[in-house]
């Protein structure tokens, strides 16, 4: 029991402040709309959503801080009490949290007094609606209510699911079943089978051939985004994943690469108007060698320095685009207009369905390669340098140009998305090549799975599909990432799908000792 | 000759680790080098591989000079170093590390032949061939640094301090694959600070001392020779 009332309180303290801080930086209001949006009901942005779908939202984090509440270890054999005092304990505590901030602010607001001047997403709706609609005492005796109600059930539920033999049963079966068919003869069989493999392969070219025709402007510019990611993805996996040194601004080499290709073919400031592949081989051959550059006087040296050095490049680059100095060479803070688009036997391929088509090109030759680095003698010596640097000099691999050779190759691949990129906007700019960019890159490689080919794409469609797709949390982006992030490091600290490095035995004849 | 050092000198900044140290070590040699910790015996063997620069002096492998080049080439040369504490590819299973010490070698074949011949000779190590390495026992992790060093085909075989931190009974095992190896004409340079064992299995022996070698003979010369006994072999 008294494990329990700790679980209740500490929960409770934790789950209050993050309701109050959801109210303070108004991701209430935000919650709901996703709520809404989950029902198929839109809610445009800076407008209310309807009441009911923030009792919903309020009553799943009831819901989630019961069941947190009610985890394990609960001391006797009956569970079933001791998380019910705690899912108890821990609503009240979150619901008087709310309660006493929902009073102030409803206070607040029926004086007429403005907090906006010191907190910018309170408006006077948004405590309305935290307090149901209803005046301040009853709004926040309502939360406090809804708050411990919906914790009470929420330990109930964790309970039930966990202790329950037909539940537990109904799970179990599920999982099994799952197996059963994976690893099934019929399953392995057809895995196997080559026609099967082709049929699959087959289905998923016409997928990826017809899908763009079909499905829109928008999500070709979504998804576009988030191939041109996979390639910084994949482009930064080679030097961080592998060979372990930390680049951070990886974005300076997206800009040579952007930057290269957009002065070779746009009208303006050198109306050079050159070939789009000849352009687009140079932009990539340009970042390639400033990668070399950058990597020659510092990967003979151990530790992060690259990491610092990069930092550095990614914002002379960007400062001196903006600069006046660089204006008559680079067009300067207004950017490059008329970016030159594929062309291909004099016709020209510009519209947004031939770019989904080209990026998901790129995307496919760039992963090719990436496994075909990443079972190569090459790749090998890259992963032997990032786990012992001394070893790996000792049994004959030289880890400077091994470095050397990742930091080149990841740069070019970046400057390859930077042309891409560069070219499908018709247009790119200083602001295109903040460090953010670089940022977003460093993410997403980490929360799919650091060294993970499968993990890169997964991290971009997380990172950058998602966020699209969900437009109404998009100021709340960092605050998203940081908490993702966060989680991620709690709970899966090598990504949501961990490298699995390859087994290399497939070579050999097979053994009656496998392990 | 097979290894010739001669007055060599080498400096962390402004310490001098090794003050002028010269001695060889003939074809088919067990050459032990002994001595207390921070007497040098790594500094030596990092310089004759490579990772370190001496500042003054040479080692000559074959009659060719050897102390400009970088550690891939004198591995090519037929110099292997296995570096103390058991330096294994944490993250890689055996068989991947044991792949990791041919990287000299190119032909596919060859390096699987290898591969199973350390197996017999480490026959712990074929049952664990898929297990991640840096999950073995720690006499195993020894066992596999030296197998993963003899992939690579060395005419010398540098071991530093192979039976650190291991049992007795381990100990003795390591010893005798070392004879083992020596015997099928490796030669072998030898640093450990359990000296009693490295003098009973070594032709000769150098012992060093704050960066000086201060005392050779055979190996069971030194056996016997009181300050040795006083000094390294705890006796009276």
């Amino acid at each position: 029991m008294k494990t329990a009332t700790r679980n209740g309180f500490q929960t409770g303290i934790t789950f209050g402040v993050i309701v109050v801080t959801m109210f303070l930086i108004g991701f209430t209001v935000i919650g709901a709309a996703l709520v809404a949006k989950i029902f198929g009901t839109s809610v445009s942005s800076g407008s209310i959503p309807p009441l009911p779908f923030f009792v919903i939202f309020i009553s799943l984090v009831g819901l989630w801080n019961g069941a947190t509440a009610a985890r394990r270890p609960l001391t006797g054999a009956d569970e079933f009490k001791p998380a019910l005092v705690a899912g108890l304990l821990a609503g009240l505590v979150t619901g008087i949290f709310s309660a006493v901030v929902a009073l102030v602010f409803g206070m607040l607001a029926a004086n007429k007094i403005d907090v906006r001047t010191y907190l910018v997403a309170i408006s006077p709706e948004s405590i309305k609606m935290y307090l149901f609609g209803q005046d301040a005492v009853t709004g926040s005796l309502l939360s406090l209510v809804l708050l411990t109600v919906s914790s009470v059930a929420g330990s109930a539920l964790a309970v039930t699911l966990r202790t329950n033999a037909k539940v537990r049963g109904f799970f179990q079966k599920a999982a099994e079943s799952y197996t059963n068919a994976i690893h099934s003869e019929r399953a392995i069989k057809l895995r196997n089978n080559p026609s099967a493999r082709y049929a699959f392969l087959a289905l998923v070219a016409a997928a990826l051939i017809i899908l763009p025709r079909t499905w829109g402007g928008y999500w070709n510019y979504v998804l576009g985004t988030v191939g041109i990611y996979i390639i910084l993805g994949l482009g930064l996996n080679i030097i961080t994943g592998w060979a372990g040194q930390l680049v951070i601004g990886y974005v300076a080499f997206f800009a040579v690469g952007a930057y290269t290709f957009a002065l070779l073919t746009a009208p303006a400031p050198h109306h050079l108007m050159w070939n789009f592949w000849l352009a687009l081989i140079l932009g990539v051959l340009a970042a390639g060698i400033s990668g070399l550059l950058i990597g020659l006087p510092i990967l003979n040296l151990r530790g992060d320095y690259l990491a610092i050095v990069t930092l550095g490049a990614a914002e002379i680059v960007r400062i001196l685009l903006k600069s006046d100095l660089m204006t008559p060479y680079t067009a300067g803070p207004r950017g490059i207009r008329d970016i030159g688009g594929p062309t291909l036997f004099g016709r020209s391929f510009t519209s947004d369905v031939d770019f989904m088509y080209l990026i998901i090109i790129a995307v496919l030759v760039v992963s090719f390669l990436a496994y075909r680095l990443q079972n190569s003698r090459t790749g090998k010596a890259w992963v032997a340098v990032n786990q012992d640097e001394t070893v790996a000099r000792a049994t004959g691999i030289n880890a400077y140009t091994s470095k050397l050779l990742a930091l080149a190759l990841s740069a070019a691949i970046a400057g390859l998305a930077g042309a891409l990129f560069a070219s499908r906007n018709q247009f790119t700019g200083p602001d295109d090549h903040q460090l953010m960019v670089a940022i977003n890159v460093i993410c997403l490689v980490i929360v799919g799975g650091i060294g993970n080919i499968p993990g890169v794409f997964l991290g971009a469609f997380a990172l950058k599909g998602l966020p699209e797709v969900l437009r109404e949390i998009e100021n709340y982006r960092m605050l998203v990432f940081g908490i993702l992030l966060i989680v991620m490091m709690r709970l899966r600290p090598e990504g949501f799908l961990p490298a699995k490095r390859p087994a290399l035995e497939k070579n050999t004849p097979p053994s009656g000792q496998e392990a | 000759m097979m290894l010739k050092i001669d007055n060599l000198n080498v400096h962390y900044g402004a310490i001098h680790a090794l003050q002028g140290i010269s001695f060889e070590l003939e074809k088919g040699e067990i050459v032990a080098l002994i001595g207390a910790n921070g007497a040098g015996k790594s500094t030596t063997l990092n310089t004759i591989s490579g990772i370190l620069r001496p500042r003054e002096g040479s080692v000559l492998f074959q009659g060719q000079p050897i102390h400009e080049m970088p550690p891939q080439e004198i591995v090519r040369k037929g110099i292997v170093h296995v570096p103390e504490g058991r330096k294994i590819f944490p993250r890689m299973t055996v068989w991947e590390n044991l792949e990791m010490g041919a990287y000299t070698q190119s032909d596919r074949a060859t390096i699987n032949r290898d591969i199973e011949s350390a197996f017999e000779r480490f026959s712990r190590l074929k049952e664990r061939r898929n297990q991640v390495s840096g999950t073995l026992s720690g006499g195993e992790q020894q066992m596999l640094a030296i197998a993963r060093g003899l992939m690579a085909h060395p005419t010398l075989l540098l071991l530093d301090e192979p039976s650190m931190g291991l049992s007795p009974i381990l100990v003795e095992q390591i010893f005798d694959i070392i004879q083992d190896i020596n015997e099928q004409g490796t030669s072998i340079l030898l640093v450990e600070q359990n000296a009693q064992m490295a003098l009973a299995i070594a032709d000769r022996a150098y012992v060093l001392e704050t960066g000086k070698i201060v005392m050779q003979g055979s190996g069971d010369e030194l056996l016997e020779n009181p300050s040795v006994i006083e000094a390294y072999l705890g006796g009276h």
